[in-house]
């Protein structure tokens, strides 16, 4: 018999199909509802604003491997994700230009300057989000009506409860509308239905679970209900809240990213919890009509710190155990 | 014109800074750690890399031990004899010759004259495939050649070439630190000499073993020990071994071991071996 | 179904070979018989060359308590005793035997069975003992010493490991399906050692129908419970078979017998009804044959001492693209580097694979995605370990729950990133272990 050329490596030697790129992969199938719902919504420059979006994540990628003299990593998936996260997160009519500087600031400035994948504390694409916002306020605030010929833009129905009350909000957009999207926004934060489509795929595929997406959701809907009832002349129904603006986006796909969310149960918990009281506090006292990137940030912010936490109580746990052995 | 708004937001900052020196002004002198300043004395002398060659896991603590006890029989061998003359001359005592040494690797089977096995494809680390099989070579006495040692060199003084670990002998301190690195034992510390020969194989197998394995490894044929007249080799289970107090350099042995590639060594660099064998 | 509480999962069963009935290997030209094939102390070797052996015959004695005995498996003469490479991947001494094609027993060996009955419980020990009888589900644990648990532990379960969980093997599977009254005996004969105390249960995973249906018919009278467990990785582990059957958990640092429990793999069980009712030693198993790139699947009957390379002879068919060949199951299996290596007491399967990963994937940064702890039958966190082992800390991966780990491979399996979570585990443990001998020295 003649001799096979043997390969010796470790156990196992089957693996699961699972890899980066199909959880990636997946996780950009999830936001295709959304998408597609976005260039119905608001036409051609949707189509483009997210193409120019993933384009540069993918270019900038590719350049900072090479800078980094790291394998190209680009095609992975994760920067064609973070390309359709940060083109859901601005308004249709934003410049190209300052999307590809938001790419940048989501790509180099937030992942590849912690280390690259798997060793970001902050979620890029929202990173991103927050960055454009600060610099470019009047551009990131206004708002393209849907289905307008000419890109008219208003202020979102957020926008209006914070500078015009509940009134002038109530009346600017159907619950209904709000659920299925009809109403201004960013290209993300209209559909709740494609959003929830999408999110039940990622819960199928098991890549997330419900604990942060319920809790973060959950505590949005108690803490502004709590205000509701005290005074519903001021502040806007949960249900209101719930489908206007990035929450659903937010909860389902931002706050859940593997990278920047806890692991065990207990963290996520305090996550979902911490970013659903941020909003909700932002949402109804802050400067900001909008605070679900902020919540979000904030509370990634304190990740380590959750997991450090569950590693020290391991620790203590496992020192008792063989103290009392 | 200095707007309005500028005086009050210099002075309030100001307040603010002035107050915060004052604070860790205070805090320092409050909670001042006392030191002897003999302690930090001997502590710059050190060569400050941690390395624990001395026995202390660091070198504030051999500082320590050292004014408290006036021990000359303390040593740090990174420093050589140069450092103990200057602690001797700080502490006003006499301190003994450090024993230098160097750690030396005892294979000569690369990847020209150690026959292979499989190709490894797991963790690259010594230790790791060590956990998977025998290793890359077919010695399993032999060098693995994966580099676990290196990473654990504070002094630069390893490299890989061509599968074997190389160590440069001017830059080795004899900290230790490799030794517990490699996981066949393959590494030893020797007493630096100036002129100094060992044979630089370690396997215990059989020589027909041996030589199926690797063209460079020590048959134990014994040639060498007849030739010796300082009676400085002997043999120990299939391998021969230098010693080194009763070596004179002769040079006998080397001329009639009869290995492919001569596995009693001069140097510790394996570019000088190949020089002065092509010459 | 009675499954275990925590993680598992669910890799293709490629039982390929389920219906393949056993078939004999005839011995072949030479055999070369490891003087390491358990836990513990290699035997020593009572022969040299030149010797005359007979078949069963004493060529390794136990050398100490955690040893045990090595038998000829062939009537022959002794060639040579040196060291040759070992399926676990390091050498070990050997003793070559060249057969003289008689396969004639040594006196006393192989008698038509007896009652087991017959004989004391210190008579039964030392026939397994002699016998050199240990653990053939792959630990190699002295048999002897696993039934003679210290006087303060109370053993009241009995189990039969008859899950055999790593995809493709299914040497215990024909065992079960061609010699459910072995297997029973030899369930009978360990339970009788803590008669009066002990409930037998043999546990079977649902995919193995033939093999619940011949048991139960054996052991019915028996009093001895056939339990069906759910197809899930690692059952046939021995903390998850307790766990499933019993309820209870082995915690870190505990054996089996902390909670009253024995478990004993198959093939063992055979092996102790042929020492103790036939006086035969232990000198042949059943090996797996298998894997998607030899065609002519088989289980094999082979002597203890046969070089893969003759079984694969005797199976033909190999394909050109097999790169790795894996000796035990593809979970915790190793991968040989040379078909050199001889079958040994613990060898359970043989798979030829052609695996394409191997070549070309490379570790990715974890990208903490928890597939991980979730499937961790050991409540661990595997992410936490392996980073924790890369970054050399070794003074608290111990806390994180590292001697704890099984290495039963989930973790590895499920990992998006292709971490090598279980070689970083061992590698951490093997540093572990020789920093605490340094520390003692």
């Amino acid at each position: 018999m003649e001799s096979v050329k043997l390969k010796v490596s470790y156990a196992p030697f089957v693996r699961s199909k699972d890899s980066i790129e199909s959880v990636m992969y997946n996780v950009a199938l999830a936001l295709a509802p959304a998408t597609i719902m976005s260039v119905y919504l608001f036409g051609m420059s949707a189509l483009i604003l997210t193409v120019a979006a993933i384009a540069s994540c993918i270019g900038f990628e590719w350049l900072m491997d090479k800078v980094r003299k790291k394998p190209a990593s680009c095609l992975d998936g994760s920067a064609l994700v973070t390309g359709l996260l940060i083109a859901l997160n601005v308004p249709a009519n934003l410049p190209l230009w300052m999307v590809v500087i938001g790419s940048f600031i989501a790509i180099a400035a937030s992942k590849h300057v912690f280390g690259g994948l798997g060793y970001n504390v902050f979620n890029p694409a929202l990173v991103a989000r927050v960055f454009l916002l600060i610099s470019f306020p009047a551009a990131m605030t206004s708002w393209p009506v849907p289905f307008s010929v000419d890109m008219q833009t208003a202020a979102s129905p957020l926008g209006i409860l914070k500078t015009d009350g509940i009134g002038a909000a109530m009346a600017s957009v159907s619950l209904q509308n709000g659920f299925f999207g009809i109403m201004n926004g960013s290209l993300g934060e209209t559909s709740t239905l494609a959003l929830l489509a999408g999110a039940a795929w990622l819960l199928f595929k098991r890549y997330i679970t419900l604990t942060i997406p319920l809790t973060m959701i959950g505590s949005v809907f108690i803490f502004t209900g709590i205000f509701y009832l005290i005074d519903p002349g001021t502040y806007a129904s949960p249900v209101f809240h719930m489908v206007t603006g990035g929450l659903v986006l937010g909860a389902f796909f931002m706050a859940t990213d593997m990278v920047t969310s806890p692991i065990s149960m207990r963290g996520q918990i305090i996550f979902g919890l911490g970013c659903g009281l941020l909003t909700a506090v932002i949402r109804l006292w802050g400067g900001y009509p909008e605070g679900v990137s902020f919540a979000i940030l904030i509370m990634n912010g304190f990740v380590p710190l959750l997991d450090r936490w569950d590693q020290s109580d391991r620790k203590a746990k496992h020192q008792k155990k063989s103290e009392t052995k | 014109m200095i707007s309005e708004a500028f005086i009050p937001a210099v002075t309030s900052l100001g307040a603010v800074a002035l107050a915060l020196g004052l604070i860790i002004h205070y805090v320092s002198k409050k909670f001042h750690v006392e030191e002897d300043p003999t302690v930090t004395l001997i502590n710059d002398i050190l060569p400050g890399v941690n390395c624990g060659a001395c026995g202390y896991p660091s070198c504030g603590q051999f500082a320590e031990v050292l004014v408290e006890t006036k021990d000359s029989s303390m040593s740090c061998p990174v420093g050589g004899s140069d450092l103990a003359e200057k602690l001797g001359q700080t502490l006003g005592i006499t301190m003994a010759e450090p024993k230098p040494q160097i750690a030396v690797l005892l294979c000569q089977g690369d990847n020209d004259t150690a026959r292979e096995t499989a190709e490894y494809l797991g963790i690259q680390d010594c230790w790791a495939a060590t956990q998977a099989y025998v290793g890359p070579k077919q010695c399993r006495y032999s060098c693995i050649g994966l580099g676990s040692c290196i990473a654990f060199c504070d002094f630069d003084a390893m490299r890989l070439e061509n599968g074997l670990v190389v160590i440069d002998k001017d830059l080795c301190t004899g900290c230790e630190a490799c030794i517990s690195a490699c996981p066949t034992g393959v590494l030893v510390m020797q007493e630096k000499k100036a002129e100094r020969y060992f044979i630089a194989c370690n396997s215990h197998d059989k020589g027909a073993a041996t030589k199926k394995a690797c063209d460079a490894g020590c048959i134990a044929c014994q040639k060498c020990v007849k030739v010796c007249e300082d009676d400085a080799i002997v043999i120990d289970r299939f391998l021969a071994t230098i010693v080194q107090e009763k070596c004179t350099a002769c040079g006998k042995c080397i001329e009639v071991c009869p290995t492919k590639v001569n596995c009693i060594r001069l140097e510790n660099d394996l570019q000088a071996v190949k020089q002065k064998k092509a010459s | 179904m009675k499954t275990f509480a925590i993680g598992g999962i669910h890799p293709p069963e490629r039982k390929l070979t389920e219906s393949s009935a056993i078939e004999v290997m005839p011995v072949p030209a030479e055999l070369a018989i490891s003087m390491n094939q358990h836990l513990g102390k290699p035997a020593k070797p009572v022969v040299k060359a030149g010797d005359e052996v007979k078949k069963g015959q004493l060529i390794g004695e136990a050398d100490g308590f955690i040893s045990a005995n090595v038998h000829a498996s062939t009537s022959g003469k002794v060639k040579s005793v040196k060291p040759h490479a070992h399926p676990g991947g390091q050498y070990a001494m050997t003793v070559f035997i060249t057969p003289d094609g008689k396969d004639e027993w040594a006196g006393g060996l192989d008698n038509a069975p007896v009652d087991w009955k017959s004989f004391s419980r210190e008579e039964i020990v030392a026939k397994v003992k002699d016998a050199g009888i240990v653990g053939m589900g792959g630990a190699g644990f002295p048999t002897n010493v696993k039934l003679s648990p210290p006087p303060d532990k109370n053993i009241d379960t009995i189990i039969l490991n008859g899950a055999e969980c790593e995809p493709f093997l299914t040497a215990d599977h024909r065992l079960m399906v061609e010699s459910p009254a072995e297997v029973v005996g030899g369930l009978e004969i360990i339970a009788s050692l803590f008669a009066g105390q002990a409930k037998a249960w043999i546990g079977i995973e649902s995919n193995k129908q033939d093999a619940i249906d011949a048991l139960k018919k054996h052991a019915s009278q028996k009093g001895i419970e056939i339990v069906v467990l759910k197809t899930k990785y690692p059952q046939g582990a021995e903390k998850q078979l307790i766990n499933a059957i019993t309820g209870r958990t082995i915690g870190e640092g505990e054996l089996p017998f902390d909670k009253g429990c024995l478990v004993q793999n198959i093939g063992t069980a055979v092996a102790v009804y042929d020492a103790v009712c036939r006086n035969r030693p232990l000198i042949e198993r059943i090996v797996t044959v298998s894997g998607m790139e030899i065609s002519s699947r088989k289980n094999v009957l082979a002597r203890i001492g046969t070089a893969f390379r003759d079984i694969v002879d005797f199976c033909g068919n190999l394909s050109e693209k097999t790169n790795q060949v894996i000796c035990g199951g593809p979970m915790m299996g190793k991968a040989l580097f040379t078909l050199d290596a001889p079958v040994v007491k613990t060898t359970s399967g043989l798979l030829f694979m052609n695996n394409a990963a191997v070549e070309k994937s490379r570790e990715r940064t974890c990208i903490r995605c928890g597939k991980c702890v979730s499937v961790c039958p050991q409540s661990l966190e595997p992410w936490l370990l392996g980073n924790t082992a890369e970054l050399r800390k070794f003074d608290e991966i111990l806390d994180f729950g590292l001697m704890n780990c099984t290495e039963c491979g989930s973790c590895t399996f499920v990992c998006p990133s292709k971490r090598e979570l279980v070689h970083w585990i061992k590698y951490a443990k093997a540093l572990v272990n020789s920093r605490q001998k340094r520390k003692s020295a």
